[in-house]
């Protein structure tokens, strides 16, 4: 998927087989490639197929295709709903938090680890970061609830200890829902999302390190001037693929997250999709819903795509 | 000479510079690992702590009332272990028929030339930019009677795009040579399957399994939203059902005495909860300091090219 577009040098190809000779040849590759070909056909493309709910007043009885057509019913109410300027707003809002505001975090941790020169030191740290990454929403929310929990948890003892008052209801407060999630998604993917980095940093020439140094370069200089260009290919590909989930902010945490106190704020599409679709058996309604996100998705991340390849001649494609 | 000088003293200045900017780096690095630290110990020692003194308040990072009590409620508790079992073998059966569905595509596909392959792995990586939505997958997975089965865990992730890319990648790096000397010596394309490609590349297959793996053992979607039977429920299901609850549960406290008194009471259940999630978390605490090298270099191996 990484794939770094170059200008491909024109290399010369040895003629072909024939390819009637090549079926011949390969057979047994398909017959080793047939699992995976259900897999994605039966999993991925009949569901895709699927969408087609959006426009059908879907009933159990006649299946999918047997569904008599609506149009574009579904779309028109979702949009005139009371509903919809809300939920498009939260989305959009955690979309944000979890792709853009996060986004530089983890460079900054690659810069910092990077200039650990220690190496014990360095690979504790790396091991702890990334250990997180490795935990279940469940038990990092299911942690989190004990935590923030008002007058006994550790959060509360130590604003406590500090002569403020400890019994804040975090997660009833719709005030912090936004900074709560957004610190632990960021807890629990900035190691991660820094190994990427870390590799890119470790590619680039120590040469002009080296010479930046002559130049009277500081640290701060050097991060500034040579390790950051040095992998803006790297940032640019990882933008281009968070941008694309911008509207797909995950059911996993936010259905976790919800209490009847930040019910309002944690309201997104897929958690309503969820609500009216699989709780509330309105399917074509929230194929609808979902199908608008999963096009938006793909449409941003081929503009971002496109900007990014004009800008900094580095693609996904 | 004065030009000299001056360069000098530029040099001595950034060097001050930078050992303060050195130390400021260690200190936020350290800082950062102490709060991801410091939250795991707190929920470590509050489930070592007895559950009715931990609702008092006060518990930093060791135990007050030391007990082992909320541990042995947990393992007598037999949803739980029920749970356990249901998790176990839904990460043994997945990740052994990931690795071999991946493992088997991924080697066709290291076959340039095997016509349709660019075909193949272009409508392959398309369903990482888009998928069908959550109501048609599911109606896909009524009509494949997975629903309330225990293929519900395995089957709809049995292939990743990721592990395939990164499987393809690794076969891709084993010389065609070992290939063509194996097909001389008569093996098949299974045989080279089994006999060259699977044993040279363990790397990938460790990191690919261990992912798979830790996917499998942290899934709690399947089980909420695909399972009724509830004592078909993995652990992390389990322990979503109770989290769920407890977070609606908090509807009804609007004011602190409330809050407190609703602690009171459910105290137990509480330091049950922070047992309970020791025991989900330590199997992945006990690999994870082994093969954390690993989980990295996989990560690289992923970047490298698709």
């Amino acid at each position: 998927m990484l794939a770094v577009s170059t200008a491909k040098k024109k290399k010369y190809k040895p003629p072909k087989t024939p390819l009637k000779k090549r079926l011949i040849k390969y057979w047994p590759l398909y017959v080793m490639l047939i699992p995976c070909i259900v897999y994605y056909v039966l999993v991925c493309y009949v569901p895709m197929a699927g969408s087609v709910l959006a426009f059908k007043d879907y009933s159990f009885k006649k299946g999918i295709w047997g569904s008599p057509w609506v149009g574009f019913q579904y779309f028109q109410t979702f949009f005139q709903s009371y509903d919809a300027p809300r939920l498009i707003r939260n989305t959009l809002t955690i979309g944000v938090i979890k792709c853009i505001l996060e986004f530089p975090f983890a460079i900054i941790l690659a810069l910092l680890l990077n200039e650990l020169r220690n190496m014990k030191f360095k690979k504790v740290s790396q091991t702890i970061t990334y250990l997180p990454h490795f935990l279940s929403s469940v038990i990092i929310v299911t942690m989190l609830q004990k935590i923030l929990a008002p007058n006994t948890g550790i959060l509360n003892q130590f604003i406590d200890l500090l002569g403020g008052d400890g019994s804040t209801f975090f997660l009833m407060e719709p005030d912090y829902f936004y900074q709560i999630l957004f610190s632990m998604d960021l807890w629990r993917n900035i190691g991660w999302d820094s190994i990427m980095y870390l590799a890119a940093i470790s590619s680039v020439d120590v040469a002009l390190y080296e010479a930046a140094e002559m130049d009277g370069c500081g640290k701060l200089k050097k991060m500034w001037h040579i390790t950051l260009p040095g992998i803006r290919g790297t940032i640019g590909i990882l933008f281009i693929m968070g941008v694309g989930g911008i509207l797909s902010s995950g059911v996993d945490q936010i259905y976790l997250l919800r209490t009847p106190g930040n019910m309002t704020l944690a309201d997104t599409l897929d958690i309503y999709v969820l609500r009216v679709g699989l709780q509330g058996g309105q399917f074509g309604y929230a194929t609808a819903i979902g199908l608008i996100q999963g096009l938006v998705g793909l449409v941003l991340v081929v503009v971002c795509n496109r900007i990014c390849r004009k800008m900094t001649e580095v693609s996904l494609w | 000479m004065s030009q000299n000088q001056t360069s000098r003293g530029n040099k001595i200045k950034v060097n001050k510079v930078d050992t303060f900017i050195q130390i400021l780096i260690y200190l936020i690095v350290i800082l950062f690992c102490l709060a991801i630290l410091l939250p795991c110990l707190n929920v470590l020692v509050l489930s070592f702590n007895d559950g009715k003194d931990a609702a008092r308040g006060g518990i930093w990072f060791w135990p007050r009332v030391f007990t082992l009590d909320n541990f042995k409620e947990v393992f007598k508790d037999g949803s739980i272990m029920t749970a356990y079992g249901i998790s176990i073998a839904r990460t043994v059966i997945g990740t052994f028929l990931s690795l071999m569905v991946t493992t088997l595509a991924g080697f066709a596909l290291k076959q340039k030339d095997l016509p349709g392959n660019k075909l193949i792995t272009v409508l392959i990586t398309f369903t990482m930019l888009f998928s069908g939505g959550m109501i048609p997958t599911y109606i896909q997975y009524r009509n494949l009677h997975l629903l309330n089965s225990f293929w519900v865990y395995v089957v709809p992730s049995l292939v990743s795009v990721t592990y395939l890319l990164m499987v393809r990648t690794f076969f891709e790096g084993i010389p065609d040579s070992l290939e063509e000397s194996a097909k001389l010596d008569g093996c098949g394309y299974f045989q080279t399957y089994l006999r060259i490609m699977l044993p040279l590349s363990k790397p990938v297959i460790a990191v690919v399994g261990l992912y798979t793996a830790v996917n499998h053992w942290n899934d709690w979607f399947a089980g909420a939203f695909y399972m009724n039977n509830s004592d078909m429920w993995p652990v992390q299901t389990v322990l979503q059902n109770m989290l769920t609850k407890s977070m609606s549960q908090q509807q009804q406290i609007t004011s602190v005495a409330q809050a407190l008194a609703h602690n009171a009471v459910s105290t137990t259940t509480d330091s049950l909860k922070m047992a309970a999630v020791v025991v989900t978390t330590v199997p992945i605490l006990c690999v994870y300091p082994f093969v954390q090298k690993y989980f990295a270099q996989g990560a690289m191996i992923g970047a490298v090219k698709g």
